[in-house]
């Protein structure tokens, strides 16, 4: 394995790595709208957060566990999909982990200053 | 649609049972989207090339469905390092050592090739891989349900930084281990010497052992090698860390101690055995018998002494040079 190769795949490791961490986020913030997994999946790519179908769906079902998300099946262009919304507990928990996201955004803009 | 389908009912067939269907009839919808709108941008229906390239996108049905499941393992990350430093000694000082120890022995004995000819060489590896088998196989079992019971939280996560060991200075050499070697070399000689070891005829118990002329090169060996036993002791007294110096002369006087033990095994040292329950033909088979069983036994001896002088040997890569 050539070293560019090497470093191309250890950015690719950092990079997902870094942007796992923001998808519930991500999820959550786009769920104040209702919408079916792939017309989210359409949403997020659109704004710069794409996610693959082996990480949203999963995803989704675990904050649906978690009480943030309310799911339900409806028909749609007669085909029948799931919809999902933010829950109330989900919305308060949106709330916080904004107030989180923007202190933690404010700390790496500080670290960052100089580079 | 078709490979579609079987996508599908590949995913399924890894998914609980509970949750099959909501999971795959999301997961469908979600293809039959991809492909519709793939189908509306090049203004055709998709070949199954196309087809098969969503599916490669979304990855191996195994894996898609592996997602969906909780996180489990067999032996939990708290116990895993216990559990591999546990593998790695077992596999480092016990099964890699007996399968080089048969190599060598199927290499270096022909009485060991003459009883297993051919196929049967390798069918005498069988307790070797069922020591494999058994060990690694335990091993696993014990750790799994070590990390299921109550005892995983006694063994890692009640700890106190208190009751961590002591900082471990690889270069220190233990006072209590030098006491206890000086000891032992003083004992040898003085019981060596004592018990006039250099003649080669003994008595004991009614039998009459005696040795072959080499002994006296052997009496005055050990004489030499307990001394400079004593000498290595007395030096790591005084200067209680290793140095290149003290390091190699430790080398040194091991490659003299295993290099004497392998002599003595293969240098047929019994001469006679007398022994009034015994007739003659008996004593000459035993004293027969029992220089064959010491010299086929020699490669342990070079089995444990590679290894005792692999580590005299990473010591003194170890220690740092002095300035």
């Amino acid at each position: 394995m050539s070293q560019s190769t090497q470093a191309d795949e250890r950015f690719e490791n950092l990079r997902q790595e870094l942007r796992r961490g923001s998808l519930p986020l991500a999820v959550l913030a786009a769920l104040r709208t209702e919408h079916y997994g792939y017309t989210l999946r359409k949403t997020l790519a659109d704004q710069g957060m794409a996610i693959d179908e082996g990480t949203l769906y999963p995803l989704l079902r675990r904050l649906e566990t978690q009480g943030l998300l309310v799911s339900q099946w409806r028909e749609e262009d007669k085909r029948n999909k799931r919809f999902y919304r933010l829950s109330p507990d989900g919305k308060s928990i949106l709330k916080q982990l904004l107030t989180e996201w923007k202190s933690i955004h404010a700390s790496l803009e500080d670290i960052f200053h100089d580079i | 649609m078709q490979l579609v389908d079987r996508y599908l009912q590949a995913v399924k067939f890894w998914l609980p049972r509970s949750e099959k269907n909501d999971i795959i009839a999301e997961l469908a919808e979600d293809l039959r989207s991809q492909i519709e709108d793939r189908e509306s941008e090049v203004g055709r229906k998709l070949s199954d090339a196309d087809v098969e390239a969503i599916l490669k996108r979304c990855g191996p049905p195994m894996a898609v469905a592996g997602r969906y499941l909780p996180q489990r393992y067999l032996i939990g990350p708290a116990l895993f390092p216990i559990y591999r430093v546990v593998i790695r000694s077992l596999v480092f000082y016990f099964l890699l050592p007996w399968l080089l120890l048969w190599t060598g022995i199927s290499i270096f004995s022909p009485d060991f090739r003459a009883d297993h000819p051919g196929a049967a060489l390798f069918a005498s590896l069988e307790p070797w891989w069922l020591a494999c088998t058994y060990s690694l196989f335990l091993n696993t079992l014990v750790f799994a349900l070590l990390d299921r019971s109550g005892l995983r939280a006694h063994m890692v996560d009640d700890w106190n930084p208190r009751s961590l060991p002591a900082i471990r200075d690889p270069n220190h050499i233990s006072r209590a281990g030098t006491v206890i070697e000086l000891t032992v070399a003083v004992a040898t000689l003085t019981l060596w010497v004592q018990l006039d070891a250099y003649r080669r005829m003994f008595h004991a118990l009614g039998v009459t052992i005696t040795l072959s002329s080499r002994w006296p090169y052997f009496f005055w060996a050990l004489v030499l090698l307990s001394l400079a036993g004593i000498g290595l002791a007395g030096f790591n007294l005084l200067n209680p860390r290793w140095t290149r110096f003290s390091a190699s002369l430790r080398l040194g006087v091991d490659v003299y101690t295993w290099g004497l033990v392998f002599w003595i095994f293969r240098a047929n040292l019994l001469q006679s055995l007398n022994a009034s329950s015994l007739s003659s033909s008996e004593a000459i088979e035993a004293v027969r018998s029992l220089n064959i069983w010491l010299a086929n036994s020699a490669l342990w001896v070079v089995a444990i002494g590679v290894v005792v002088l692999a580590f005299d040997v990473r010591r003194i890569l170890r220690v740092p040079p002095t300035k």
